[in-house]
């Protein structure tokens, strides 16, 4: 491929299960930040439902630096009190690429949380998949290469009702949903 | 008090209307399709149907001073022995002397044997509320009493219902207390892979509560054809709460019969006494919903009068949110579809086993007399049964934990002995590599199972690029504990993301207790050293001595979680099972 791979990826955050907080189990408002360096980084919403086991499922579309070796999976609560990290988990970078299967491959991954003095807390499930230049299969959209160069065009789908990534729209898509 | 609050969230739960988990389609709880598919293969017509068995009681003991009892019902089948073999458990229900249970039980019913079933009534205490009923131990709750039949006398009644009088245990007759009546319908049970799931809603639903609104909840029940109702799910609870929305409902094909049936769904205020009122009913047939759903109109509940009328039409509505068909593929709808599992053997090595020469040893080979060690015959055994799926029949065979021809002890050398490919052909291939390696390799240690894995994690992940339809299964026969317990749990990890299952079979008679930690039955799941925890389950563990001694059936072991894994990795990445490959048999006979 003669064009430079643009590295976004596409992080779902699908649940996460037994989040406590001072040892009791945690009743709403739960959220997630995923960061794959100080710049890159995307949120979810908050679950009102789930109490200790959240569900978000919802479909952020961050830029992978070239350095960046890990990403960080960060679970949030907001409280009456103000905003607790229950827990970070950190995935590294050849979780979801290299290795034997091909670089558009639906990753499901699952990580431990542990706070801050390295206690464990619950476990996040997130989905990866590299979005691939050329648009791999499960790509909802393809995209001419000058846009692609610098973000990679995160591109909200529309059937995740979470954040939308909003990203100026000078190159028209082809629409193509699945 | 004893009514503590939190003991009262077990009652509040849904009940049967959850999309099956994946995991136990193919569970033990009963049905298992591909053993049914592998006898009919053979030629064996299944020597059973499934039934599935509806309980309701009335006039219970009441064993609770302040309350009434919440029972829960144990279904056993005598064996030939007299030994008692649990087949299931129904719900728990909250403070009720006449319960309907939802949750069904179960059980195949073979023609040619007399099947004894005992029915224990219990009434579970409210410390155990919020425990799934399948890790209640029965020795902690109160006995209500106990009912027993044949299961062909149910069957051959006209109604497929039975009642029979509960009694105390061990002997009946001579007990003065009346203890109620247990009755039980037995309906075959089809396997059908049609769901749909439905969003409900209601407005305006009367207050049944003096100072608060209701806490309402919905049960939805099949009209069945001899008259009565068989209820098949209900929602969870909504607190306070005149215009709840539900979580959705699944209702598979099999709980509701067909669109044309009518379905009952009557409206409750729950009350943690048990005595739920009625806020309202309506008779809908599935057809019906759909309608509401498109037609985004309310249907109104009607209160049903003691007189003869038609009852009070309520200003209280009901309302379909969302109704959408779905399939819900069986394992056998892959594979006939063109899914492939692909298997993949490694054989122990290590000295553990005893010196081949030795006649004690698991490795022992004599030709004589057609005997069998330990390792053909889980070869054997398993591999007849495994490579029924798998139609090229070329196995990569591997050793492990053994000193290969050049010196060097290997964890994963290839069984053949050749230098590039590992495939053998057939499971005689994989017999006579095996024997083969025994000449060659000398059994040496430790038992190491990270490289096997990683090795067919390797072709499971390569095979992804370009083929989505083959799923791989790494057998994995050895005798003992494993010495690098980290990271064979590492290699499995990372494995669940894969299209991999992988079953250890142990043989010989060491202390497996430590292979169970691998299999993550006991819902723990497997964890890395970084912190990356196994997405599903991916291993399944059996002694071969239990199969030997005749406790579990080779077959109904070996498949009784691989489909459930399959269908989780298949189901996760909405992987469908192709219907092109019917279309183009369907166009070669046209041209015919």
């Amino acid at each position: 491929m003669a064009l430079p791979i643009s590295r976004a990826i596409e992080v779902t955050v699908l649940s996460g299960e037994n989040l406590r907080m001072d040892r009791k189990p945690i009743k709403k408002n739960a959220y997630v930040i995923v960061r794959t360096d100080a710049e890159n980084f995307r949120s979810t919403e908050m679950d009102t439902e789930g109490g200790s086991y959240p569900a978000w499922k919802e479909k952020l579309v961050l830029d992978l630096p070239g350095h960046a070796r890990a990403m960080t999976v960060e679970v949030h609560c907001k409280t009456s009190l103000g905003d607790r990290v229950l827990g970070t988990a950190i995935v590294p970078v050849s979780d979801f690429m290299g290795g034997f299967v091909p670089e558009s491959y639906l990753h499901f991954l699952s990580y431990r949380l542990r706070d801050k003095r390295g206690e464990r807390n619950g476990i996040i499930n997130i989905s990866v998949r590299m979005k691939m230049s050329g648009g791999g299969y499960g790509c909802s959209s393809s995209c001419s290469p000058a846009s692609e160069m610098k973000i990679g065009v995160p591109v909200g789908d529309s059937s995740f009702g979470g954040a939308v990534t909003g990203i100026p729209v000078w190159c028209a898509y082809p629409a193509r949903h699945f | 008090m004893g009514g503590c609050f939190s003991d009262v969230r077990g009652g509040k739960q849904a009940i049967g209307g959850r999309p099956t988990p994946a995991a136990n389609d193919n569970g033990s709880a009963g049905r298992n399709d591909a053993v049914d598919f592998f006898y009919r293969s053979r030629g064996l017509s299944p020597l059973f149907t499934q039934l599935e068995l509806s309980l309701s009681a009335s006039n219970l003991f009441d064993r609770d001073i302040t309350s009434k009892s919440d029972p829960m019902v144990v279904v056993f089948e005598k064996k030939r022995d007299g030994k008692l073999e649990e087949i299931g458990r129904t719900e728990v229900i909250l403070n009720n002397l006449n319960p309907q249970w939802i949750d069904k039980v179960i059980v195949a019913y073979q023609f040619e044997i007399v099947q004894n079933l005992i029915f224990h009534v219990y009434d579970v205490d409210t410390r155990y509320h919020n425990i799934p009923v399948k890790m209640l131990n029965l020795k902690d709750q109160d006995f209500l009493g106990e009912g027993s039949c044949v299961l062909s006398e149910i069957v051959t009644k006209k109604n497929g219902s039975l009642t029979m009088k509960l009694q105390k245990r061990n002997n009946g007759h001579g007990g003065v207390k009346k203890l109620g009546t247990l009755t039980v319908h037995a309906e075959e049970s089809v396997a059908s892979r049609s769901a749909v799931e439905i969003v409900f809603h209601c407005s305006h639903l009367d207050s049944k509560e003096l100072f608060s609104k209701s806490d309402p909840f919905l049960r939805i029940s099949r009209i069945v054809e001899s008259g009565g109702t068989v209820p098949i799910c209900k929602t969870e609870v909504v607190d306070n709460n005149s215009n709840p929305i539900w979580k959705p409902v699944c209702l598979s094909m099999q709980q509701f019969g067909s669109k044309d049936n009518p379905l009952d769904i009557e409206c409750f205020d729950f009350n943690s006494s048990g005595n739920h009122v009625l806020i309202g009913k309506l008779q809908k047939f599935v057809a019906d919903l759909e309608k509401l759903y498109e037609e985004k109109s309310g249907a109104n509940f009607t209160l049903p009068s003691s007189d003869h009328g038609h009852g009070k039409v309520l200003k209280g509505q009901l309302f379909v949110d969302q109704f959408c068909e779905k399939d819900q593929f069986s394992f056998l709808d892959y594979i006939s579809s063109g899914f492939e599992l692909n298997f993949m053997v490694a054989v122990d090595f290590t000295a553990s086993n005893g010196s081949p020469q030795s006649p004690d040893s698991l490795h022992y080979i004599n030709a004589n007399y057609g005997y069998l060690n330990s390792y053909q015959k889980a070869i054997m055994e398993v591999g007849e049964v495994i490579q029924f799926y798998d139609s090229d029949r070329q196995f990569p065979a591997w050793g492990f934990g053994g000193r290969t021809m050049d010196g060097r002890i290997s964890h994963c050398f290839n069984l053949n002995g050749g230098e590039n490919g590992s495939e053998v052909e057939g499971v005689e291939g994989i017999m006579a590599a095996y024997t083969n390696a025994l000449r060659n390799v000398s059994l040496a240690g430790p038992t190491l199972f990270g490289q096997v894995i990683n090795r067919a994690a390797q072709i499971a992940g390569q095979s992804v690029s370009y083929n989505q339809k083959k799923y791989y299964v790494l057998l994995i026969v050895t005798d003992g504990v494993i010495t690098d317990l980290q990271e064979t749990k590492d290699a499995l990890v990372r494995a669940s993301d894969l299209p991999l299952s992988i079953l250890v079979v142990g043989v010989g008679s060491a202390d497996f207790t430590q292979m169970e930690i691998l299999d993550a039955d006991s819902g723990h799941r497997l964890e890395s050293t970084t912190g990356r925890v196994a997405t599903r389950d991916v291993v399944q563990f059996v002694p071969m001595r239990e199969v030997h001694s005749g406790q579990i059936n080779v077959v109904q072991a070996l498949l009784e979680e691989l489909p459930g894994q399959f269908l989780t990795y298949m189901r996760s990445r909405d992987i469908r099972p192709c219907t092109i490959t019917t279309n183009t048999h369907a166009a070669a006979a046209a041209q015919m």
